[in-house]
């Protein structure tokens, strides 16, 4: 019985690709049981996020043969459903972080699936091209587990140690569990990944800090400010990243939100979406007495803010601490200001700086995270109880003895 | 002293290393000094039967018990481990001071100072002291981190210290309590009796007392109601304090009341 993976991911193919076999989380379960009664696998995990779907499988077969079947179970799968997978238009937690978000759908239409190598009861909708099967990674025992333990630990995600992924694979291990598709041996190897995943947490720096421009200014107000409760933010210019910051520090805390644009229907707009209130662009300087966070993001060819403005402004604020994000090309706000007691200023550049150092020490942990995954697979491997039995069920179902 | 010293080596290799990891190390360190010194501070104690202020060598070690003890109860929080790293070489400097010759005289029949008053100005007031050095930390770490923070410094946000703005809570709240305790110890001294013919306007000890008085109550007033800013306040908070420590011995050695 050998554990084995097949997939696709954002290494090898194009999300016009990968959302053709991602798996609606409503027919994850019909497709295990496909598998298992089909006769490839033993036990299975089927993970679909956006940026992979893989299978994992413990199967009698050899893997060549493990693999042929299970791709023709994939191509299969992925002419059914025919329709990519859409995913959810709504943002969730862990957008404009990087994280993988789940692809997921309300399509009821549930693909005809039937056992594998068949043909049965199956019409194409949408033919998928021949040389798909070149961007199929197959991976066999040690290396699918090593695989297995390195996406638990978000070394295989797009960005590099976000957590986002441990989530989705508990999931889908979850749901295969609950509808009894795994068994002793994808038992063992997900909760020993949970395990390590956790273990390099705490051990490693490889998901310390934070990698996108919105989160890095949340940290820089963390490190400024006792607490982001009752913290006012001001969003002068309501561009894309201004929003994602704005809502990355309403989700750590901060009071409210003050938008000015210049465009008032668009401020409105976003104040109404973020629980704040909207002003006229003009008036934005008035609101400085009472916020302690402004992020600057307009497209204006000058400086909108400068020394000789700010200074009485300070005074207004009784010296309080003032935390400037200006993220705006050319830059909103005049550097000078930084030179102002209590002032601190970033512009773009300085948190993308910080956001790529945290992600160069990420890369840095690699080798250490590497390292450990080699020493617990091999671990697991030397476990006899992950050497179980094989045994066929009443349904002809291949199941294990064994303890997990 | 050499755990302090332990301390004061490992407070470089933490701040070399931008405060990146919890200091518990650090704080076990102080934790087994702070045994050890009150130990010995106990031993001194019930030796003189009452409590051991009566020289500088004593005052200087008083002072440093009570920066520790401070600490240890500060410390209890993660995020001010650190202020360890910014305790131990005041701690160690302080231990120095205290090893000098001459300031733990051997004793004569009497001790220099005794009474339930005496012990009380003197406690008091080292115990206030302490308050002032830990606030002087704190002060340290505000102007740390402040400076990474204004120079964009990837450790600003790498490391595991405070935010800025509770450092300098900490600080002044620290400061505040001091002066408390610094009142009631001048207070006490106050009621105490003095020799004929001696003024305590014309004391050196005294008349410094009462300038390091206005000089953190002078720090205290301009924070709250002319809104010094941060940083100078933090930098006047390490300053007092340094000149304290600078100033302390000499005063002293100066003084009628407290060097007969």
């Amino acid at each position: 019985m050998n554990v084995v993976v097949i997939g696709l991911s954002h290494h090898s193919s194009p999300v016009e690709l990968r959302e053709r076999f991602a798996f609606a989380e409503a027919k994850i379960s019909d497709a295990l049981k496909s598998l298992r009664e089909s006769g490839i696998a033993g036990e299975a995990v089927i993970l679909s996020t956006c940026n992979r779907v893989e299978i994992y499988a413990a199967t009698a077969l050899d893997p060549a043969r493990a693999f042929a079947e299970l791709k023709r179970f994939l191509l299969q799968w992925g002419e059914t459903a025919g329709e990519p997978q859409r995913s959810s238009p709504s943002p969730r937690r862990g957008e404009g972080r990087g994280e993988e978000a789940v692809f997921s759908s309300s399509d009821p239409r549930t693909p005809a699936l039937s056992p594998l190598g068949r043909g049965e009861g199956v019409e194409p909708v949408q033919r998928i091209p021949t040389d798909v099967c070149d961007t199929l990674y197959t991976l066999a025992e040690p290396q699918s587990l090593h695989h297995l333990f390195k996406v638990a630990c978000g070394l295989d995600s797009m960005v590099l140690g976000e957590t986002e992924i441990l989530g989705q694979l508990k999931k889908a291990y979850d749901l295969a569990f609950q509808h009894k598709h795994t068994g002793a041996r994808l038992n063992k190897a997900f909760q020993r990944a949970f395990h390590v995943a956790k273990h390099i947490r705490t051990e490693t720096n490889i998901q310390r800090g934070s990698v996108s421009v919105a989160s890095v200014a949340v940290e820089l107000a963390e490190k400024i400010f006792s607490s982001l409760n009752d913290r006012e933010v001001l969003v002068i210019g309501a561009g894309e990243t201004s929003e994602k910051t704005a809502r990355a520090l309403l989700s750590r805390g901060a009071r409210s939100i003050v938008v000015a644009n210049r465009s008032h229907d668009r401020a409105v707009a976003l104040a109404s979406e973020l629980g704040g209130r909207a002003v006229q662009f003009d008036d934005w300087a008035g609101e400085f007495e009472k916020i302690d966070i402004a992020i600057s993001g307009t497209s204006a060819p000058h400086h909108i803010l400068d020394r000789a403005k700010l200074e009485p402004l300070m005074k207004a604020r009784q010296q309080r601490p003032l935390l400037l994000i200006d993220i705006a090309v050319p830059r909103d706000i005049d550097p000078e200001v930084n030179l102002l007691e209590n002032v601190y200023l970033y512009n773009i550049d300085d948190l993308q700086s910080i956001a790529d150092d945290y992600l160069k020490q990420r890369k840095e942990e690699i080798a250490r995270c590497e390292a450990i995954i080699g020493e617990k697979v091999k671990a697991l491997l030397d476990v006899k109880r992950f050497q179980p039995q094989m045994n066929t069920d009443e349904h002809g179902y291949q199941t294990q003895t064994g303890s997990a | 002293m050499a755990i302090y010293g332990v301390s004061t080596v490992y407070s470089v290799f933490l701040w070399r290393k931008g405060f990146r990891k919890d200091d518990h190390v650090n704080y076990f360190l102080l934790l087994v000094a702070f045994a050890l010194h009150t130990i010995a501070m106990l031993q001194r104690g019930f030796s003189l039967n009452e409590c051991p202020v009566n020289n500088l060598y004593e005052a200087a070690t008083f002072i440093a018990w009570a920066i520790v003890a401070a600490y240890l109860a500060f410390g209890l929080l993660p995020r001010l481990r650190f202020l360890g790293a910014f305790a131990s070489p005041a701690l160690f400097a302080i231990g120095v001071f205290a090893l000098m010759p001459a300031l733990d005289p051997p004793r004569g029949p009497k001790p220099e100072f005794s009474g339930a008053l005496t012990s009380l100005h003197a406690a008091t007031i080292l115990l206030a002291y302490g308050a002032f050095g830990l606030g002087a930390a704190a002060a340290g770490m505000f102007l740390t981190q402040q400076h990474d923070l204004k120079f964009h410094k990837l450790r600003a946000v790498l490391s595991l210290l405070p935010p800025i703005q509770r450092l300098e809570t900490i600080a002044s709240r620290l400061v505040l309590v001091g002066l408390v305790l610094f009142t009631i110890g001048l207070e006490a001294g106050r009621h105490l009796p003095r020799p004929e013919g001696v003024s305590y306007w014309q004391d050196s000890k005294v008349v410094w007392s009462i300038f390091m008085w206005l000089v953190y109550l002078a720090l205290l007033v301009l924070r709250r109601f002319f809104r010094q800013s941060s940083r100078r306040f933090a930098t006047g908070v390490i300053a007092a304090f340094a000149f304290l420590l600078l100033t302390f011995w000499g005063t002293n050695l100066l003084s009628t009341l407290h060097h007969p």
